[in-house]
């Protein structure tokens, strides 16, 4: 079992082919006298060398037996060449039990709170190191981390606090591309929920305004549109938790500040609201209307400051002097006018279709006709309801001509049945006629046959 | 004087005169079967006329086709009946030559002397179905371009020449525009030569031979006596252009009451969409070869397919030769059992096939 565990024969780097150059040896020699310890020392060990699994897997005590396991599993650690004595210090090849968990071998156990970040921290925020095996990853977790709420609060010796490990696991870790990797984008959610849906572990937490901190935010999450796209539409862009909170320097967004993180992905919605007469007064930005955690799926019934609208939380129906409310039902009206039409239209160009008339051009100039609606809801972000109408003009002559097209559609496909009526009359009359003759002549030649 | 005595003193038609005046069809309960050849000529002619129109306005390239197919039947004068009516013929002509067939392998008309032009009519019927194949690629949609490789594919499973037959289809490894080219010089240049010809000789055959009296119509009669004859003019070939007036007539309500399907146009790297089969006709044996085992007795199943199904078409060539009670004018169960295998046969299967998934 561990040999078919052990780490690749050719391990990826190894301190020589750094020490092999004189200059870089002269910055090693500095580096090891000031830190003590460093990144270059946390490179692979030789294959053969990883004792530790063999002696903690042999243990009943499941809290020493269980690193032990998770580390023969896919790791990325360990299939990188990294061994246990790389994080936990120790000597891999010593029998005994003490001189392998000999402080004077390095032996540190098992680190946590700070010491587990600075323990991560030591290769992964060394660029030069990471360089070697995953190039493009950034080197500036712990910083970020450290700026993070989870950060801050573990700086102020709160240890209930997420630090690497409860995220990213700390033996058995996958990479974030792997699906049944915790910080795989399907399953960030429920990591995070792991801490902030149990109310006891997040009891005496607050947001920066003071109110206690909610625990209900995954379960909102999970009757969110974004939600739905992550995990039933296999749509790995949509957003988890991290994409608005940050993942190493997580933190609520903060006021002011929701527009830019949903114009992250929603940039031409941040941009006509940026320049809206709602921007200075919506201090939650996009959230206002649609909510946080439980964005739900937009609909042209939230342009609406009646029941169910989104704008009657500031603005009254029926009232002719709210200006709020007769741009709403000004957009709305153009917008249920151009819905309405490009549906009737597609029934009749669908109606003769059916019936055999080519109708491309119009197809196309119907999804033209519903690209102006969605630019008409996209420009009502703006609340200008000159712009808006603007579009939905375009719109509507678009449906218009498509309409035009569809009734000489209906008019050919008349012409057509009358022709065909007309083409079947006058073949009947034909064949009738020619039956009459074939008995004619058929009478003629028996009679003829007769006389003989 | 008359154009006909016109040109009956410079050519001599007495020959012919005296050729129509006697040539009779025979008289006898299953004589309605004679009319399915003339119908399936006649719907070849409504192919030639249709598809020279087409040709008008038809552009046979990878860019231009589904276009051009689109154009004829959008913005081209009653294009929308002419290209219906193509597509329609081309269907019922496939169907009549199908019981064409099965009425001649039933009443045994193949039996000496009339093996040549049974060898011709099978020949005939192996062209129409290349011009339903190479035809249904033309307007270049998507059903038509996967069904094509899906075609193509089955010719490159023949042994030994299979590689060769698929490159020498397709004009490369892949269906292309290549493969609409070849697929278009055949459909109008090489098919309608080779069948104008073969159809010629067939009438040749057929006028000359006059038509077969079934076996046992045959056996009925007295030693001597003869079998009651109908003028062939104007009394059967009256009675011929009638069947023809009734195609036209089932012909115009399915144009204009079942248009054919335009669909979109052909996309080579689009994923293969849902259901891709070939044309009715085809589905028999397409479902036959999705049935066999991907290996059969260490022989790769799709090679053993085609290997039987050219075995199965080369026995139906030489039926008129191997059916030797039928040749010596005595009833031949044997064969017609195995018409009616065959038939029953084609009819599951391409229903089966339609309805596979």
């Amino acid at each position: 079992m561990l040999t078919s565990h052990a780490p690749p024969t050719a391990p990826p780097v190894h301190s020589r082919a750094v020490l092999a150059r004189p200059a870089l040896a002269g910055v090693w020699v500095l580096f090891t006298l000031l830190v003590g310890t460093h990144p270059l020392h946390a490179q692979a060990t030789p294959p053969g060398a990883n004792g530790c699994v063999a002696c903690h897997a042999t243990q009943t005590d499941p809290r020493l037996a269980t690193p032990a396991a998770l580390f023969t599993q896919p790791d990325v650690h360990r299939e990188n060449g990294f061994a246990c004595v790389d994080c936990h210090g120790g000597s891999a090849s010593s029998t005994e039990a003490a001189a392998a968990h000999a402080p004077a071998q390095g032996f540190k156990g098992k680190p946590a709170g700070q010491a587990l970040v600075a323990t991560c921290a030591r290769c992964h925020s060394d660029a030069s190191f990471m360089r070697r095996y995953a190039p493009k990853q950034r080197v500036d977790q712990a910083i970020e981390y450290a700026a993070s709420v989870h950060g801050q609060q573990l700086a102020k010796g709160d240890h209930k606090v997420a630090t690497c490990a409860n995220c990213h696991n700390a033996h058995g870790i996958r990479r974030i591309s792997d699906a049944k990797s915790p910080v795989f984008p399907t399953n960030v959610a429920n990591t995070c929920a792991v801490c902030h849906k149990d109310t006891t572990r997040m009891a005496g937490y607050t947001l920066p305004g003071g109110a206690a901190l909610s625990t209900h935010q995954f379960s909102d999450y999970q009757k969110s549109v974004h939600y739905a796209a992550l995990t039933k539409g296999n749509d790995l862009s949509a957003p988890t938790c991290n994409d608005c909170h940050g993942n190493h320097g997580a933190a609520p967004p903060g006021v002011g500040a929701v527009t830019n993180v949903c114009g992250t992905c929603h940039a031409v919605f941040a941009q006509k609201f940026a320049a809206s007469v709602h921007q200075p007064i919506f201090d939650k930005g996009c959230v206002e209307c649609h909510g946080n955690h439980a964005v739900a799926e937009p609909s042209d019934q939230m342009l609406s400051a009646g029941a169910g609208g989104a704008c009657a939380a500031c603005h009254t129906a029926g009232d002719a002097t709210d200006k709020g409310t007769a741009a709403a039902v000004a957009m709305r009206t153009g917008i249920e006018r151009l819905k309405t039409g490009i549906d009737d239209s597609g029934s009749l160009i669908r109606r003769i279709k059916n019936a055999g008339i080519e109708v491309s051009d119009e197809q196309l100039a119907l999804r033209e006709a519903g690209t102006k609606l969605t630019l008409a809801r996209t420009e009502m972000h703006g609340f200008d309801v000159a712009r808006v109408e603007a579009i939905l003009a375009d719109g509507m002559k678009v449906v218009a001509s498509v309409d035009s097209a569809g009734q000489k559609g209906v008019s050919e496909l008349r012409f057509r049945r009358r022709g065909l009526a007309v083409s079947l009359g006058a073949i009947l009359i034909f064949v009738v006629a020619l039956g009459l003759k074939i008995r004619q002549i058929d009478r003629r030649d028996h009679e003829r046959r007769a006389t003989l | 004087m008359k154009v006909i005595d016109w040109v009956d003193e410079r050519l001599d038609l007495s020959g012919v005169r005296h050729f129509v005046a006697h040539k009779g069809v025979p008289l006898h309960a299953q004589k309605v079967w004679y009319y399915l050849g003339g119908m399936t000529l006649f719907l070849f002619g409504v192919q030639v006329f249709t598809g020279i129109l087409l040709l008008l306005y038809y552009r046979p390239s990878a860019a231009e086709a589904y276009e051009s197919v689109q154009f004829i039947v959008t913005e081209v004068q009653f294009g929308w009946l002419i290209r219906n009516l193509h597509s329609w013929s081309a269907n019922l002509l496939i169907g009549l030559a199908f019981a064409h067939f099965f009425s001649v392998f039933f009443l045994k008309s193949y039996r000496k002397p009339r093996e040549l032009t049974w060898v011709s009519g099978m020949l005939l019927l192996f062209l129409m179905l290349a011009f339903g194949f190479s035809g249904y690629l033309l307007p270049w949609n998507e059903l038509a371009f996967f069904a094509t490789k899906v075609g193509t594919g089955i010719a490159g499973a023949v042994p030994v020449v299979g590689t060769f037959t698929l490159r020498l289809l397709r004009g490369g490894d892949d269906v292309t525009g290549a493969t609409l080219s070849r697929f278009y010089g055949l459909h109008v240049a090489v098919l309608p030569a080779i069948t104008t010809a073969l159809v010629a000789v067939h009438l040749l055959f057929v006028q000359r031979q006059g038509m077969s009296v079934p076996i046992g119509v045959e056996r009925k009669l007295k030693p001597g006596e003869p079998l009651p004859q109908m003028p062939f003019f104007p009394n059967y070939i009256l009675r011929d252009v009638l069947a023809w007036y009734v195609v036209i007539a089932v012909l115009a309500a399915l144009a204009a009451f079942y248009p054919w399907e335009l669909g979109t146009k052909a996309d080579p790297f689009a994923p293969v969409p849902a259901g891709i089969r070939p044309e009715w006709y085809f589905l028999a044996t397409f479902h036959t070869l999705k049935l066999v085992p991907s290996h059969v007795l260490g022989i790769e199943g799709e090679h053993l397919g085609v290997v039987v199904f050219g075995a199965v078409a080369i026995f139906l060539v030489l039926v008129p030769f191997l059916d030797r009670r039928a040749s010596r004018g005595q009833p031949s169960r044997l064969f017609t059992w195995l018409a009616a295998l065959g038939l029953l046969y084609l009819v599951s299967f391409t229903i089966i096939g339609h309805y596979a998934k």
